[in-house]
């Protein structure tokens, strides 16, 4: 199955990954809707550069008790009239990208805005071994 | 909308925090950035106030694009009355604190009066707090960056180190550890108010109008002529490439301006950074990536950037770059602008070894160098006389010839007598001898342009400081070198209203006659644009600039045509008419 992947040594931080992602989904920029989290900072022991990103693991589908995530070739798919905002995908996610709403959950599709806009290459969407 | 249309006022004095709408007539005006923070400046500041005192303002200005997807457009605008020059002064400082502000709801942040004791700011979103600072107070940037964040959580942070706190005219402000707002104490202001720093979180957004279409044509953009040729330069080696431009011209400042060429240059240059490269870094929507993460035994930065490595490098005779380094680092942790810093030690090494005084240190003398940046920024020892800056320094101990400032500013790393244009550009630059303004030595030392004439060159500097403000107050980084014609296109799809490349130059050109406006309420006229005298009396001896000079007379001659050109009168002072047709 092909999901997207993340390459830390390409990144430059520049957060055009949760731009491109938040105004393909969310109708908006706005970095903290992005259904994926790249970090890029200096801490005290130096430069921190993490990716968190939907690698289609399924969890998600998985522990949903009113199947309201499903997965369809090779993509998420949100069921909101099926959720009742529990709220436990976005607990378990193990890559913690299910934005919890107002109303609902915002999971990674597959859409590759953050790839189509990442200038680095440090997002790509490849086969992955699940 | 591009606008929030909210700005946050926070008098410290008292500490109430208000909002109040943008005003959108200056916003179409002036833009944002530099132009609008420079006119809520001339609009609310008393003229003649000290700059030190309560009656300052600080000015966080973002601008249309900030918060938005369009290249580049990272950048904040932070303004007030310059304590080193007594002249408007405002500043650009990458990272991601501008699109944080956007997101927290606000266009602008305006910060009033004095704090009684030190404090910093928190916002977050509607929630605005003044907390004490008193466990800060003392700390270096860095520090205060990690506490902040420790404290806080996820923070964008702007922070002042120990040159701040003590009022230096070379304080800077620092965020995220290596990007400044360098110039002319803007982080002396901050010292002043008592505010540590300011941190905020946004948890908002920016909508527009059709964002997925504005996305994919941006992308485009992006793709075609943002990551081209013209600016990849950023990404493959940054500023430190200019180096060996500079070297080759002639034109590398060299032990305090005394040559333009330096022998050692090979152990600064862009190869010497890129041999201990660990990680290239963007600010927030930048596809550049134009900073260099460096680790050198144990010392790690971003930086050193073209500036660093040419007034603290070759200027003062120092090719170490593991020193540099160093150097460099002190300098953002205690918050002193590596120009004036450079300038200033510069300075003090040729007063040394002329016998005019002596400040215990020369040129190449690696261990005292790096005792320097804790001495000013903590104005111990010398530090306390090196904290004065160049223009200061002059005049208590001499060496008034050779004294690099321009209005109190001392000067980047172009020698005007290998770039004339550039010696124009420092000149009349609004905020005293700046490079950013306008920056012709890249047309004309490193281009085709003549640069041992006066021809042309006042229209030349003058098209680009148009140009340049008005990058500066949309906001774009001046390193994609957008042409005014694409600017125009972005912007209309932004401001949904049509905005030709013609109108974005009559905005430059407003606020340029702005900030002369603000500077000839203070006094300042043409008598305040003057050179160095060394770069006149003394010529060069080495390289491509051996036996060159800029006579006074040609630079006279270029100011004279500048004014006219400008529509001001042969004293600098702007005419009735221009003010009526720029409508100020």
């Amino acid at each position: 199955m092909k999901a997207l992947a993340f390459h830390a040594e390409k990144c430059i931080g520049c957060k055009l990954c949760h731009l491109a992602c938040s105004a393909q989904n969310e109708g908006e920029f706005n970095p903290r809707l992005a259904r994926l989290k790249i970090t890029s900072i200096h801490k005290r022991d130096g430069l921190l550069v993490r990716g968190q990103t939907c690698d289609l693991c399924l969890t998600c589908v998985e522990v949903c008790p009113e199947d309201a995530i499903v997965e369809k070739n090779g993509r998420l798919n949100f069921l909101p009239e099926l959720c009742t905002d529990c709220g436990i995908c976005v607990d378990t996610c193990p890559p913690q990208v299910i934005v919890d709403k107002p109303e609902g959950v915002g999971v990674c599709v597959q859409c590759r805005s953050c790839a189509n806009w990442c200038p680095t290459a440090a997002l790509t969407f490849e086969e992955v071994n699940k | 909308m591009a606008y929030i249309d909210k700005v946050l006022r926070i008098n410290l004095t008292n500490g109430r925090t208000t909002s109040e709408p943008l005003n959108k007539e200056w916003a179409k005006d002036y833009l944002g950035g530099k132009g609008l923070s420079i006119k809520y400046l001339y609009e609310e500041l008393k003229p003649g106030i000290d700059p030190l005192s309560a009656d300052n303002k600080l000015i966080l200005m973002t601008g249309p694009l900030t918060g938005t997807i369009v290249p580049n457009s990272g950048k904040l605008a932070i303004a007030a009355k310059s304590p080193a020059t007594g002249t408007i002064l405002d500043c650009s400082i990458g990272g991601h604190f501008a699109p944080e502000l956007k997101f927290a709801g606000y266009d602008a942040v305006i910060i009033e009066g004095k704090a009684t004791e030190p404090i910093y700011l928190f916002i977050e979103d509607s929630n605005v707090e003044l907390r004490n600072a008193a466990d800060l107070w003392g700390k270096g940037a860095h520090e205060t960056e990690h506490l902040l964040y420790e404290r806080l959580g996820d923070v964008i942070t702007l922070a002042i180190g120990q040159a701040g706190e003590n009022l230096l005219p070379m304080a800077c402000i620092s965020s995220e550890l290596y990007r400044q707002a360098g110039r002319g104490g803007i982080g002396a202001v901050m010292g002043s108010k008592n505010l540590k720093a300011i941190s905020v979180r946004g948890n908002g957004g920016v909508k527009i109008p059709d964002i997925r279409k504005f996305s994919a044509t941006l992308n485009k953009i992006k793709r075609e002529d943002t990551m081209t040729d013209d600016n990849m330069w950023a990404y493959s080696d940054g500023t430190p490439m200019i180096v060996d431009l500079s070297q080759s011209t002639g034109i590398l400042p060299t032990r305090n301006f005394q040559e333009g060429t330096f022998d050692e240059y090979k152990n600064i240059n862009s190869e010497a950074v890129k041999s201990v490269l660990k990680a290239k870094k963007a600010c927030f929507a930048c596809p550049l990536a134009c900073s260099n993460y460096v680790k050198m035994g144990k010392t790690e930065i971003e930086g050193p950037e073209y500036e660093t490595l040419a007034l603290c490098g070759s200027n003062c005779g120092i090719g170490d770059m593991e020193a540099l380094i160093e150097f460099n680092r002190l300098c953002d942790d205690h918050c002193l602008d590596t120009i004036s810093a450079g300038n200033t030690v510069a300075f003090a090494m040729e007063l040394t070894e002329k016998g005019i005084h002596d400040f215990g240190i020369r040129f190449g003398d690696v261990e005292n160098y790096l005792q320097m940046p804790t001495l000013i920024a903590t104005r111990q020892g010398v530090g306390a006389d090196l904290a004065l800056g160049v223009k200061k320094m002059a005049e208590k101990f001499g060496g008034r010839d050779f004294a690099m400032e321009v209005k109190g500013l001392e000067i980047p790393g172009y020698e005007p007598r290998g770039s004339w244009a550039m010696g124009l550009a420092y000149g009349t630059a609004d905020r005293g001898a700046c490079h950013l303004r306008a920056w012709p030595a890249s047309v004309e030392a490193f281009g085709k342009i003549d640069p041992f004439t006066s021809e042309g060159k006042a229209e030349l500097v003058i098209g680009m400081q148009d140009i340049n403000s008005v990058k500066f107050s949309a906001i774009w980084c001046d390193f994609w070198a957008i042409s005014t014609e694409q600017m125009a296109e972005i912007l209309t799809l932004l401001l949904e209203r049509d905005i030709t490349a013609a109108e974005l130059s009559t905005i430059g050109e407003r606020i340029n006659n702005l900030a002369r406006l603000f500077n000839e309420r203070e006094g300042f006229d043409r008598k305040d644009d003057y050179l160095p005298t060394r770069v006149h009396n003394e010529k060069l001896t080495t390289g491509f600039t051996a036996g060159k000079s800029l006579p006074r007379e040609n630079y006279e001659k270029m100011l004279s045509e500048y004014y006219q050109l400008r529509g001001w009168d042969e004293n600098g002072k702007i005419t009735a008419e221009k003010k009526k047709a720029l409508n100020l």
